[in-house]
């Protein structure tokens, strides 16, 4: 019997990672996904060990070297209080980082059961929850967020709030889509006649379905999130000094745009290539996951 | 065979009312079903064989207008409350549909979705789970279990899929299996092999089969009794031996003369003249009136009650065949 049991137990690993070589087979032949998987790694590292990279502290001011250029000691320079650019830039970064994955998380984690309910029950469920959502939709998504962000008061957490909120309805069209679909295959009704109810059937055998539709939009979602970020703090509506941000350096450094752009061009920069990153990664997954892919 | 019968069906009628009026889809049909019975229902397309079963397990949508009763374990299926119903679903009465292809999850192994049929009602714990999930594909026979249980629906062909959809509805040992076509979708030699699974299941485990299908080989083949069905009413019902022998419906006659036997010169096979009516309304004559060769000012005007020609055989026709020989 302990025979039987060990070949009972071998190849379930055996075959998970069978299907997870040949999907990393596939996202290995496309060099644009995995650069872009290399960048945001990147980010992510630096933003989750920000406090061991950044060689001065989020406050930390050098008043004997106010608008430096880079040097030894400031690498990348400082700005007008004397702050060192790149431990600012990296600090920036852990925090542009979180506003987009949280307000991502924040805006699946409300969004997709609605969306779900709303696809599966049909009839007046339905018709209350798109209309709302048409309603929000209405509104374009950066207005939304500002008007948001202007009713909570500026900070990292009320811009992370804002941004989610604003990303809701999309999800909530999403999910509710792919759940009209998936509600209709043939193994919903042979989970109803195996004695499911519906929260089984809604978790179990149509959330799984949609997980590939959700991570693309999440990889769409997150540089969405990371530039609205950015735009409502140069409006001034997002984190206050000390605390630093992408979008305040930006905001930061306007004022000095003749004499010293580089101050611009750092949080710029990284803008882009976060933003780009997500959404080449984003495209190579949905490629890789999408079951039709052969190649 | 004479036992307490396991479900009994009384006056089952379903309308769906649509754009362009009512349809009745079954009208009036009564049938009971023995513990460890094979019960074959036959029809062509649109003579409510799937409704009547769906019906049985409420599958039906809810414009579906239902009447009638369908006892089983005392209590009335179609006034069962939802959560009574899913304890009766899967665990007492399973349902194997045509479609082996697309019923399974594509994104879970079989282990798992067997798996879970039994955690649900057996309430065994993971562990337990598997081994009865490799039990069953054993059971199923299906080859090399073991490895089997950890692969997706894709990595099966599609007999391996009904039967590991058929080891799925037997997971909690129901009482009775609902079949329907569950053979159509497959190739004639996976076809023979799943009959004789079922044929297995009903001797091993006495589980009773009501088998839906409109291939009368495949009801010779294995059922004990018969129903045949037209324009979604009983016209005639007899063991299967009998059915083949002596049909007495002249539909039934129909049937059976348009099977090719091999063997045997024939010109050409015989067909019954006519279309299925359209079934928007309960009509008040014979539903076969039209297209019988017997038809009379009597078939026009009633409708035949089913009555006994033998015991045991009922047939809805003012001329059965018994009766025009004499």
């Amino acid at each position: 019997m302990s025979i039987v049991a060990q070949d009972v137990e071998r190849p379930r690993v055996a075959d998970s990672r069978r299907r997870l070589r040949v999907l990393g087979k596939r996202f290995l032949r496309r060099p644009m996904a995995v650069g872009g998987l290399l960048v945001v790694l990147a980010f992510v590292v630096v933003a989750i060990f920000a406090p061991l990279l950044a060689p001065f502290g989020v406050g930390h001011t050098d008043f004997n070297a106010v608008l430096a250029k880079p040097s030894s000691k400031h690498l990348l320079g400082t700005d007008d209080l004397g702050r060192d650019e790149l431990s600012r830039l990296i600090w920036g970064t852990r925090a542009s980082m979180q506003v987009g994955v949280l307000a991502t998380l924040l805006a699946m984690v409300v969004a997709v059961p609605i969306g779900m309910l709303a696809g599966y029950y049909r009839g007046w469920v339905d018709h209350v929850i798109a209309r709302l959502t048409d309603v929000l939709l209405a509104f374009p998504f950066l207005i939304l967020a500002v008007g948001l962000a202007a009713i909570l008061g500026p900070s990292l957490l009320n811009v992370t709030l804002a941004l989610g909120i604003g990303s809701i309805p999309g999800f909530i069209r999403i999910a509710r889509g792919e759940t009209l679909a998936l509600r209709e295959a043939d193994y919903v009704p042979a989970a109803v006649l195996n004695g499911a109810n519906d929260a089984t059937i809604i978790f179990r055998h149509i959330l799984p379905n949609m997980t590939n539709t959700l991570i693309v939009q999440a990889t769409v979602t997150i540089p969405g999130a990371i530039l609205g970020e950015a735009i409502l703090s140069f409006l001034n509506l997002g984190p206050q000094p000390p605390a630093v941000s992408w979008g305040t350096m930006l905001q930061e450094a306007e004022p000095y745009l003749t004499q010293a752009q580089r101050l611009a061009v750092y949080p710029g920069v990284a803008i882009i290539l976060a933003v780009l990153a997500f959404n080449v990664l984003g495209d190579g997954l949905r490629d890789v996951l999408d079951p039709r892919t052969t190649r | 065979m004479s036992a307490e019968p396991l479900l009994e069906v009384d006056d089952l009628s379903v309308r769906f009312d649509t754009d362009e009026g009512p349809v009745q889809a079954v009208d009036r049909v009564s049938f009971a079903l023995a513990p460890g019975e094979v019960l074959g229902i036959v029809g062509e397309s649109g003579c409510g064989k799937s409704v009547t079963c769906m019906s049985l397990v409420r599958l039906l949508p809810e414009t579906a207008k239902v009447s009638g009763s369908v006892r089983f374990g005392g209590a009335d299926l179609l006034a069962l409350g939802p959560r009574r119903l899913r304890r009766v679903r899967g665990r007492e009465i399973s349902y194997i549909f045509q479609e082996p292809m697309t019923s399974l999850n594509p994104v879970f192994t079989v282990g798992d979705q067997i798996g879970e049929v039994v955690r649900r009602h057996l309430d065994l714990s993971r562990r337990d789970a598997r081994r009865r999930a490799v039990e069953l594909l054993q059971l199923v026979r299906i080859p090399a279990p073991q490895r089997r249980v950890d692969e997706y629906p894709h990595q099966l062909s599609g007999g391996m899929r009904q039967r590991v959809m058929i080891a799925m509805a037997l997971a909690c040992d129901p009482k009775v299996l609902i079949a329907d076509e569950p053979t159509t979708a497959l190739d004639v030699t996976i076809q023979a092999g799943i009959l004789d699974l079922m044929r297995e299941v009903r001797e091993k485990l006495g589980t009773a089969i009501v088998l839906v299908t409109h291939n009368l080989g495949v009801v010779a083949d294995i059922a004990d009794r018969v129903i045949v069905m037209y324009a979604g009413r009983k016209v005639e019902e007899a063991p299967a031996a009998e059915l083949f022998a002596a049909p007495q419906h002249p539909y039934t006659v129909g049937l059976l003369g348009a099977i090719p036997r091999p063997g045997e010169r024939r010109e050409r096979l015989e067909e019954i003249p006519g279309r299925v009516p359209a079934s928007a309304r309960p009509l008040e004559h014979c539903v076969f009136a039209d297209r019988c060769r017997y038809a009379d000012e009597t078939t026009r005007t009633q409708v035949p009650d089913l009555r006994p020609v033998r015991p045991g055989h009922l047939v809805a026709c003012f001329h059965p065949e018994a009766e025009r020989a004499a």
